[in-house]
């Protein structure tokens, strides 16, 4: 018989001991691993949508900036628009290398001339670079007028054969990768795509699409190399009046700061979870070396060194932080991997499940931790214990 | 084999101060002999085993083990002594009740450099057939009854080949048959194997004829003779 | 063996209650044939039969708090495994819910029965496994 299979033995000898202990790393571990998952999914979501969106500064009307985050986090529709004019202007700003207008505008809900209530994202072909490299990389050619690209979330329902935005019939000819925001349920097609529907509109939809003469929703920026967009930011809305300009770094504040009070109150219940958890744990394990002491005496005496002792009793506390932590984690693990559309819409945060290598890497980390956190929880318990006389511990009851 | 030149033990207890449990004992144990030790409740042959074993540091004295001071061994060296040369019978039901009855036989072989050696569970199936408990190997301990459980306890102690038997009252918890029945097993133990015993007992009168005795009380040795 | 039975019996409550409140009839959405009859979306029908499983998984959780033969339980974890197996494929594969993943059913009902689903296998194997263990054991 080796230390491991005594710690095991004595692991399952006390059911309800190491139930209670199992349970509580089981708590401990999810609680953390699925608050790490959160948080990393919300900070990947945020950069694909920046990386989505390519812009160094994103320049929409003064007053719209919490809409149009919105709409590109959670793809509610929006209603925004300044002059096309504003396009040559910001063109003109010093530091500036591209600019490419876009349109937002949105399908209807429950209306026989449109499949499903969409945000949907009009931009210039000629300027593009947010869907541009996209469609050179998968289609290898740009969007005729009437196709559409969609996001993860957009499909063509099961027996159709086109999507059907204000009675017009448009072609998917491919989907994005999956953000975990609103832009999984937009659609992008061309300003020419776009203004062919509100035309077709006024005869073909319940309600005609309105696209005000000259106008846009918004404007994407690329600086020159080695210029700041910040200092860009600030110029363009010096010299282009009823705009504001955020820079890509300053994109989502609103959100962040909203949702950092949010993830503060998780941190803080997760705080408190944690120690109660392993405060039970080391607790658990204090009681049981003390009604163990006489058998810990005698272990001693059959020739157990005080080092045996010690590893003895911290492989029963691994083998329940493994277990309990690897149950947690996989719970975990799966509960947000189920319903993490659930979270997106109920909690209004973006979330992405992390790719494979670093979901291993979390994996990882939370079973460090949750063994870390049972080691320190039962270390002082176990180390008296291990350095019990042998005489005193089996005199003891 | 073992001797204790003017060994004492003091212990605190609490705010009772100082108890003298054995006071300057001066005993020498030869190999191959059984040596009893008899005396009233309190007069500390308990004790005087636990010295002996190493499992209690002496307040006072030497003990020496061959030509060497037990207490100036570190302890893992004393662990390696205990588990290869000593067996121990203890007067409480000793064994661990979440291993079954081969498994706590074979205990004493997961401690030092036994680890890796092979054949202790075939050891232990044989050690239970020599105390009449071979269908009883894959029991726990709470389906024994005490003499079944105490006869389990002499089959671990014998496991390593101990040179050295200790038994601390191994017969307090049983009739008077069994008694007698487990004190014919320590002596063909000692006859058969050449152990060397030392025991514990408040019945000498069961104890087999060679058997020196040591009457202690308060803590010294009032009284020397054979059984 | 009782609080696996009983943990059975609640997943088996699970599976047969979340779907009916979390389909696109329940929240008044109807699929409109070209003849303008309304008729209910796919998911509706996945409730539906959510309910098939629901009912004997209740039964073998039941059966399995009082019985004391360990055939008994093993035959039971086996059917209650394979309920737990039908309680997966019934969104995903058999019959499915709604595209659309804004739904309620995409959001919520799909991915309870199949995490209810993954639970009842996991018990059910983890019941035949512990049910030989209590034989061994000394009373």
């Amino acid at each position: 018989m080796t230390l491991f299979q005594l710690a095991w033995k004595n692991v399952v000898g006390s059911a309800f001991r190491s139930w209670v202990v199992y349970l509580c790393v089981l708590l401990v571990t999810g609680l953390l691993f699925s608050f790490a998952l959160l948080i990393g999914g919300t900070r990947d979501s945020l950069r694909l949508v920046q990386q989505r969106l390519g812009a160094d500064v994103v320049v929409v009307p003064e007053g719209t900036e919490t809409e149009i985050e919105s709409a590109l986090l959670m793809g509610h529709p929006v209603t925004a628009w300044m002059p096309r004019e504003n396009e040559i202007k910001i063109a003109r700003v010093p530091g500036v290398r591209t600019v490419s207008p876009q349109l937002y505008l949105a399908s209807l809900a429950n209306a026989p001339c449109c499949t499903a209530e969409m945000l949907v994202m009009a931009f210039d072909p000629r300027t593009d670079f947010t869907i541009a490299p996209w469609l050179g990389q998968h289609l290898g050619h740009s969007l005729s007028a009437g196709e559409a690209v969609g996001g993860s979330d957009v499909f063509v329902p099961y027996g159709e054969e086109h999507l059907r935005i204000y009675g017009s019939e448009i072609d998917l000819v491919g989907s994005l990768e999956r953000t975990g925001t609103g832009l999984d349920t937009a659609l992008f097609l061309t300003f020419e795509t776009a203004y062919e529907v509100a035309e077709n509109s006024r005869t073909e939809a319940i309600r005609p699409l309105e696209i005000p003469p000259e106008s846009i929703s918004a404007a994407l920026v690329r600086v020159e190399p080695g210029i700041d967009p910040r200092v860009a930011a600030l110029q363009i809305m010096n010299e282009v009046p009823g705009v504001t300009a955020i820079p890509a770094s300053g994109l989502f504040q609103g959100f962040r700061r909203q949702i950092g009070g949010l993830l503060q109150g998780m941190l803080a219940l997760l705080g408190i979870a944690s120690a109660l958890s392993l405060a039970i744990v080391g607790l658990i394990f204090s009681m049981a070396v003390n009604e163990r002491r006489r058998e810990i005496g005698v272990v001693r005496a059959l020739g157990a060194t005080q080092g045996e002792v010690l590893r003895a009793l911290f492989a029963e506390a691994l083998i329940l932080a493994l277990g309990g932590g690897a149950t947690g984690i996989l719970l975990a693990a799966t509960v947000l991997y189920l319903f993490r559309d659930l979270i997106v819409v109920s909690l209004a945060m973006p979330f992405l499940f992390p790719p494979l290598p670093s979901l291993i890497a979390l994996v990882g980390g939370g079973l460090v931790a949750g063994c870390a956190g049972v080691g320190l929880a039962v270390l002082f318990p176990v180390v008296r214990a291990s350095c019990l006389d042998p005489a005193v511990a089996m005199r003891e009851q | 084999m073992v001797w204790l030149d003017g060994v004492t033990k003091t212990y605190r207890l609490g705010k009772e101060g100082m108890v003298t449990a054995v006071q300057a004992v001066d005993l020498d144990v030869a190999r191959g002999e059984f040596l009893v030790i008899t005396g009233r409740s309190g007069a500390g042959k308990t004790t005087l085993l636990n010295l002996v074993a190493g499992l209690t540091r002496p307040t006072d004295g030497r003990i020496v083990w061959g030509d060497v001071d037990l207490w100036r061994m570190p302890d893992a060296q004393r662990s390696h002594l205990r588990n290869r040369r000593l067996g121990f019978v203890f007067q409480f039901a000793s064994l661990l009740p979440s291993l079954t009855v081969a498994e706590n036989v074979a205990l004493p072989t997961a401690f030092g450099s036994h680890r890796r050696e092979p054949g202790a569970h075939e050891r232990a199936s044989e050690l239970l057939r020599t105390v009449g408990l071979a269908d009883k190997r894959d029991a726990y301990p709470r389906q024994l009854s005490a003499g079944q459980q105490q006869r389990v306890v002499i089959a671990r102690s014998l496991i390593n080949d101990p040179e050295m038997l200790l038994a601390d009252e191994p017969t307090s918890n049983l009739d008077a048959a069994t008694e007698c029945e487990m004190m014919a097993l320590f002596a063909e133990i000692h006859a058969m194997r050449g152990v060397t015993i030392l025991m514990v007992t408040h019945a000498p009168q069961f104890v087999p004829g060679c058997a020196r005795l040591v009457e202690m009380a308060d803590g010294a040795i009032c009284a020397r003779g054979s059984a | 063996m009782r609080v696996l039975a009983v943990l059975i019996m609640i997943l088996a409550i699970l599976i047969g209650v979340v779907p009916q409140f979390f389909n696109c009839q329940y929240d008044g959405k109807t699929l409109v044939l070209a003849n303008g009859r309304e008729v209910p979306m796919k998911c509706y029908w996945t409730a539906r039969a959510a309910l098939i499983i629901a009912v004997p998984l209740l039964a073998v959780g039941f059966m399995m708090a009082f019985t004391r033969r360990v055939q008994t339980v093993r035959v039971l974890g086996v059917l209650g495994a394979i309920l737990g197996v039908m309680a997966i494929l019934l969104p995903t594969l058999l019959i499915g819910v709604c595209q659309h993943t804004g739904a309620s059913c995409s959001l919520v009902m799909k991915p309870a029965l199949i995490l209810a689903g993954i639970l009842v296998i996991v018990v059910s194997l983890a019941s035949v496994a512990v049910s030989g263990r209590r034989v061994e054991q000394a009373p």
